[in-house]
């Protein structure tokens, strides 16, 4: 479903992201852990095709994010932290005119829109123009315009942030249940509670690099760490510049 | 892989929902709507039919009223008659009051203090008869101002005038002689101009300046906040992961602009032409002075069919490719704000050429001016105006202006494709 050869991004002399290679398959969520400036970011901006590489391949649900950016846009759903949604447009105007870029008709567009309102208790959300929204209203308007299309993958960047405690539950759960057959959902963050619950496997990135690709427990077994956070420190500190990543 | 060819093609119904969105969020913002609507309805009338009707009242106003002056020594009796005389038309009504004469002691004091509005101060006894040698009258007032020009300074001024005129035909007529000797050539002025640039006034070139304006005022709302306000707000980041193509973007966002840009010209237009109908009407409940002077000003606006076709042409390019100026500073914006900045000076870009234009008639204007983006357009709308356009400069004008926005919105697209100018902060 996602497979990324020798990825590389560097803005004039500085490398943002140098030479990495994972993949990852449908049915999973995947993880992409680090501190700030990992690169994350980057990554999943050059899968959402806002970035070009440097060098390197990916491909996303079989089309190359070079070769045939639209393909990969129509498959994909992306939210990050940073989305924000125009202040004066309903969040129901917001889901139609998406959907409309997508080709759907007005019939679809309002059945997914009433899917959407019971899996995320959009509510009355929907008909409040955006500029009344409460941090957690706007992120669940954000993620609903990312998926209104059904998207084979949908990326998460850093998308929890600023979020209380009720709608990070919501979007958690929104995220473990995005797991099935033909489906993969990137999850990025820095929060490693919210990865032990929901990805199943995990890319640690650091300075660019990559760390390690596994599953949580492989990545506990292999550092003897009993948590996340321990092991990504333990992971960190076992690799200094240049050294060979625990890549599976 | 798809052909380059289909993936840069525009998809109208694509380009409609961009435009759609961006149109929405301008509509339901109050201050734009303001801008966009309100003021050119309320200034233009103001400019072109306020303006000229208040300095027609002023003017006319002094003509009517009894203003006075200051009188040091004697004045011949004739003279002093002649200044109080009101002219009166057939039907008995006052068409220019006379003055009324107060004896002071220190002219300039009294019409600096403004006690009186003139002075008159004769060092030497006047003649009464031509040919008795000269005199000096010595007339205080303030005379950079346009209330004294225009009343008591004006008054006195054609008073003696007129007076000499007396005593030279009175001294003619004795030596047996008529009026003529002194005029064997007299000069008839005939206004060779269309009729409809001389109902144009002086304020005509105000007018490019105004819709221009409003075609500035009402594209920024939108342009700055499709492009700037949408990377602040963090929304285009989405739209640019949608397949919503590069191109779409650029020119849902342009035609968005162009519409609101041109709503604006649309009622600026309004206005003229509201402003030329109740001009029309004002005018009949004038006094003749009133009336010549408010028409000299502009007060008179009138458009044939030709000339609003013209009018909308220009404007409709001109909005387009100010629509795409705006686009294309302002996506490298970071924010609002710093947009702000970045389109500001084109408000000058439309103030100085416009202002030029007072001095048109010193230009020889060949198609070559009219070929300047937005320059061209605006000496076409002036044009139209005064009834002097000509379907090949306005062609010119607006293939200018066209030619500019296709330029600049191609400078748009790369712009929006270039992840440098998308993520810079």
């Amino acid at each position: 479903m996602l497979d990324i050869q020798n990825l590389t991004k560097t803005y004039g002399k500085h490398t943002a992201l140098s030479d990495v290679t994972l993949s990852a398959h449908d049915g999973e969520v995947f993880g992409l852990l680090g501190p700030n400036g990992a690169g994350k970011t980057t990554l999943l901006r050059l899968l959402a095709t806002l970035l070009t590489p440097t060098s390197g391949t990916a491909t996303v649900a079989g089309h190359d994010v070079q070769r045939d950016p639209e393909a990969v846009r129509r498959v994909v759903g992306v939210v990050n932290g940073g989305m924000g949604l125009p202040a004066r447009l309903t969040g129901r105007e917001v889901l139609r005119s998406f959907a409309g870029f997508y080709g759907m008709s007005r019939s679809q567009t309002d059945t997914r829109i009433a899917e959407l309102d019971a899996r995320l208790e959009l509510g009355r959300t929907l008909d409040v123009r955006a500029g009344e929204y409460s941090t957690g209203m706007r992120q669940k308007v954000v993620i609903a315009r990312a998926v209104i299309h059904d998207p084979a993958v949908l990326i998460l960047d850093e998308a929890s942030s600023g979020l209380d405690i009720f709608a990070r539950r919501t979007l958690l759960d929104f995220v473990a249940a995005t797991r099935a057959p033909g489906r993969l959902t990137v999850y990025s963050t820095h929060v490693m509670s919210e990865a032990e619950e929901v990805c199943d496997r995990m890319a640690i990135l650091h300075e660019g690099k990559l760390v390690t690709v596994d599953t949580l427990g492989g990545i506990l077994s292999r550092t003897g760490e009993r948590n996340l956070e321990r092991a990504f420190f333990a992971l960190l500190r076992g690799t200094p510049k240049g050294e060979e990543t625990y890549a599976v | 892989m798809p052909s380059k060819r289909n993936s840069e093609a525009l998809r109208p119904d694509i380009v409609w929902r961009v435009a759609v969105r961006d149109l929405l969020a301008t509509l339901r913002d109050r201050r734009t709507l303001l801008g966009t609507v309100l003021i050119p309805l309320l200034l233009i009338p103001v400019f072109t039919l306020g303006l000229p009707q208040l300095l027609g009242k002023f003017v006319g106003g002094q003509q009517q009223e009894r203003q006075k002056v200051g009188v040091v020594g004697t004045l011949p009796a004739t003279l002093r008659a002649a200044l109080q005389r009101d002219e009166k038309a057939p039907d008995g009504s006052v068409t220019r009051a006379g003055v009324t004469l107060v004896a002071v002691t220190d002219p300039r004091a009294a019409v600096a203090d403004g006690n009186v509005e003139a002075a008159l101060r004769a060092p030497a006894a006047l003649p009464t008869r031509a040919g008795n040698g000269t005199g000096t009258l010595e007339v205080y007032a303030k005379l950079t101002s346009l209330r004294a020009q225009t009343g008591a300074y004006g008054k006195v001024k054609d008073t003696v005038d007129a007076y000499n005129r007396t005593l030279t035909l009175e001294r003619l007529t004795a030596l047996g002689l008529n009026a003529d000797t002194l005029t064997p050539i007299q000069i008839k002025p005939v206004d060779a101009s269309p009729p409809q640039q001389q109902r144009s006034g002086q304020l005509a070139f105000l007018i490019p300046l105004l819709m221009l304006n409003f075609i500035l005022t009402g594209a920024m709302a939108t342009a700055l906040d499709a492009t700037a306000g949408e990377k602040e707000r963090g929304t285009l980041e989405s739209l640019l992961v949608s397949p919503v193509r590069r191109g779409e973007v650029v020119a849902g966002k342009l035609l968005a602009t162009t519409l609101t840009a041109l709503t604006s010209a649309c009622f600026s237009i309004i206005g003229f032409l509201a402003s030329g109908f109740v001009g029309g009407l004002l005018q009949r409940g004038q006094s003749a002075s009133s009336a010549e002077l408010s028409q000299a000003f502009g007060g008179q606006l009138s458009l044939g069919f030709g000339a609003a076709v013209a009018l909308i042409g220009a404007a409709i390019s001109a909005a387009l490719l100010i629509s795409a100026i705006l686009i294309a500073l302002s996506i490298y914006a970071r924010s609002y704000k710093e947009a702000q900045t970045y389109v500001t000076p084109l408000s000058l870009a439309i103030v100085i050429p416009a202002v030029l234009l007072q001095f048109s008639d010193f230009l020889s204007t060949g198609p070559a001016l009219y070929a300047i983006p937005l320059f061209g357009s605006m000496l076409a709308i002036l044009d139209t105006v005064r009834g002097t356009v000509t379907a090949p400069n306005v062609l010119i004008a607006i293939a200018a202006n066209l030619l500019g926005a296709f330029v600049l919105a191609l400078v748009a697209r790369r712009s929006f494709g270039r992840e440098e100018v998308i993520f810079r902060n």
